[in-house]
């Protein structure tokens, strides 16, 4: 009974998963024919059998050197930016004129070229991990802050005159029914800011950096490595989705009640 | 249960937003008796919910007072005397339906007179009371609007307040729903001794519940008419074809036909 249920949720997994799965395999194929059939200069154009090739050589080096690297900084990054989004929308929640103060800097923040304040981070503090997880932190903050702002404001009038009809303090009120309310739309920031963390960590390492993914990409452009480059890419990109997805199996252990998820 | 304390509303007035507001309530007095089930009946926007909210102590009038027991409504709130059904169910979806029932006595702990070993198997108890024995552990989200309803009225039931405030509790339920709930309200109620204001907007449903129904005109709010409701309790939904039933029915329709109500009188059942 319970194997034939499992085996059924694994074929709709792979059912799920597999038109997306046959668009790539698309793409690739009609890549290679591309290169091949158009015959264009390999080291500008590789194909994706070539980039396979140098994963395949370089890929376990690249992933324990470097994309663990460029993943610690995404994924503290992401923690740091997180945290102080979720702290600032509580502390918005509260206190409407700290957030008519506070907002429009959050705005700011937001639309801050963060390929610009990279170098200044670096120019801080150094080669070190520390610029790298600001501009990762950054980056994530805005999608989470918004969306737990919301969140924390979804409840309705009625339930707050439900707690108070207990006489709830706003300690419980908090945490019984604000923090519930809000964890659908804290889950949507969070997937956004997952895959931005990643993208955050890369762009800083562009601007200095000893290791990490983006450290190879930069490097391996000088030398004109597309084959590199495209293996970096790659790996990033798979990095990316391992961590959106491992939000996502958060999402899915932390709301459980109907219709909880907001995607869909 | 003990009979619980009555509620004394003594000239209560409501105005919205400044003084050229809207004047909600216009000097309201009335007398409810412990274990009194009276029902307000009204167009919509006469100050139903305001006036159930004052009483409540989730809003403060503008001029005079509520006295719940001897209490002003504010420290009757405050003291957890009252259980308040809303017009939408408002259970929390994360919480399963025993969760929403037991969570009263998670807000309250020790000032739940309920608390205790044995809180669970009352909130189950309840659940049977109201028909949804079996249905302990499904989602909000899983069952329909009617049951949701019931769900809310066992957690308002669930610490034993003294008064029951409900408003228009089953104005979206089908006619057959509402008739159920309608029985088991009365029959909860009479286990319970609580006093019981219930507002509503059909004339049908007041007079089949209430002791006394309370009529109110619209803008601004004020009370027309307080009628007996001369049927002995226990009832039955059969008292609903009796000629005095009818009578009371059609005079207190009589009072809702002011110029521009007329459309809500003929769309009573
Ligand atoms: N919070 C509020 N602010 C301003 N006006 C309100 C508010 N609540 C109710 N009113 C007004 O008071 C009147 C009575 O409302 P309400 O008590 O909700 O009526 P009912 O429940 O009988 O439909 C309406 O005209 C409504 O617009
Ligand atoms: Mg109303």
């Amino acid at each position: 009974m319970s194997s034939i249920r499992k085996r059924s949720r694994v074929v709709d997994v792979l059912l799920r998963v597999l038109p997306s799965v046959v668009i790539f395999a698309l793409c690739l194929v009609a890549w290679e024919l591309w290169v091949n059939i158009r015959d264009v200069p390999a080291y500008l154009y590789p194909s994706p059998s070539d980039i396979g090739k140098e994963l395949r050589d370089e890929g376990l080096s690249l992933a324990v050197d470097d994309l663990r690297w460029t993943m610690t900084e995404a994924v503290l990054g992401f923690l740091l930016g997180s945290a102080v989004a979720l702290f600032t929308g509580i502390v918005f929640v509260h206190a409407k004129f700290l957030e008519r103060v506070f907002f429009p800097w959050a705005i700011v923040l937001q639309t801050v070229p963060i390929v610009a304040v990279a170098p200044l981070l670096t120019i801080w503090f150094g080669f070190t991990l520390t610029p790298k997880v600001l501009i990762a932190a950054l980056i994530c903050f805005f999608p989470v802050l918004v969306n737990a702002t919301k969140g924390l404001r979804s409840i309705s009038s009625q339930a707050v005159e439900l707690m108070s009809i207990l006489s709830a303090s706003k300690w419980s009120l908090f945490w019984r029914v604000r923090i519930p309310s809000s964890l659908p739309y804290v889950f949507a920031g969070l997937k956004v800011a997952s895959t931005l963390s990643v993208i955050g960590a890369i762009v800083a390492e562009f601007t200095g950096a000893d290791r990490g993914i983006g450290f190879v990409i930069i490097q391996a452009s000088y030398r004109l490595d597309t084959r590199l480059m495209f293996a970096g890419i790659a790996l990033s990109s798979a990095a990316g989705v391992v961590f959106f997805n491992i939000i996502g199996a958060l999402e899915r252990l932390a709301l459980r009640w109907p219709d909880a998820r907001l995607d869909r | 249960m003990t009979s619980s304390g009555g509620i004394a509303i003594e000239g209560v007035s409501k105005q919205f937003g400044g003084s050229q507001g809207v004047t909600a309530l216009d000097g309201i007095d009335l007398n409810i008796s412990g274990g009194e089930f009276v029902a307000i009946v009204g167009p919509s926007g006469c100050g139903k919910s305001t006036l159930l909210r004052i009483v409540g102590g989730l809003l403060e009038p503008t001029s005079g007072h509520v006295y719940v027991g001897g209490k002003t409504s504010g420290q009757a709130r405050r003291d957890v005397e009252f259980g308040f059904v809303f017009q939408q169910p408002t259970l929390f979806p994360w919480l399963r339906v025993l969760g929403n029932v037991l969570l009263p006595d998670r807000v309250l702990g020790r000032r739940n007179p309920n608390n205790g070993p044995n809180s669970k198997d009352i909130a189950q108890e309840l659940l049977r009371d109201v028909g949804l024995e079996g249905f302990e552990d499904h989602y909000p989200g899983q069952i329909s609007g009617g049951m949701q309803q019931r769900v809310a009225l066992a957690r308002a039931l669930s610490y034993g307040p003294n008064t029951l405030l409900m408003d228009e509790p089953f104005g979206a339920l089908d006619e057959f729903t509402r008739d159920r709930l309608n029985l088991q309200l009365l029959e909860v109620c009479n286990k319970t001794g609580s006093t019981v204001l219930f507002v509503t907007h059909s004339i049908q449903e007041a007079i089949f519940l209430a002791d006394r129904v309370v009529m109110l005109s619209p803008r601004p709010g004020r009370i027309t008419r307080v009628a007996e409701v001369p049927f002995p309790k226990p009832r039955t939904l059969e008292i609903r074809y009796e000629p005095g039933f009818a009578a009371l029915a059609g005079e207190l329709r009589g009072l809702l036909v002011g110029d521009d109500d007329i459309e809500l009188a003929m769309n009573q059942p």
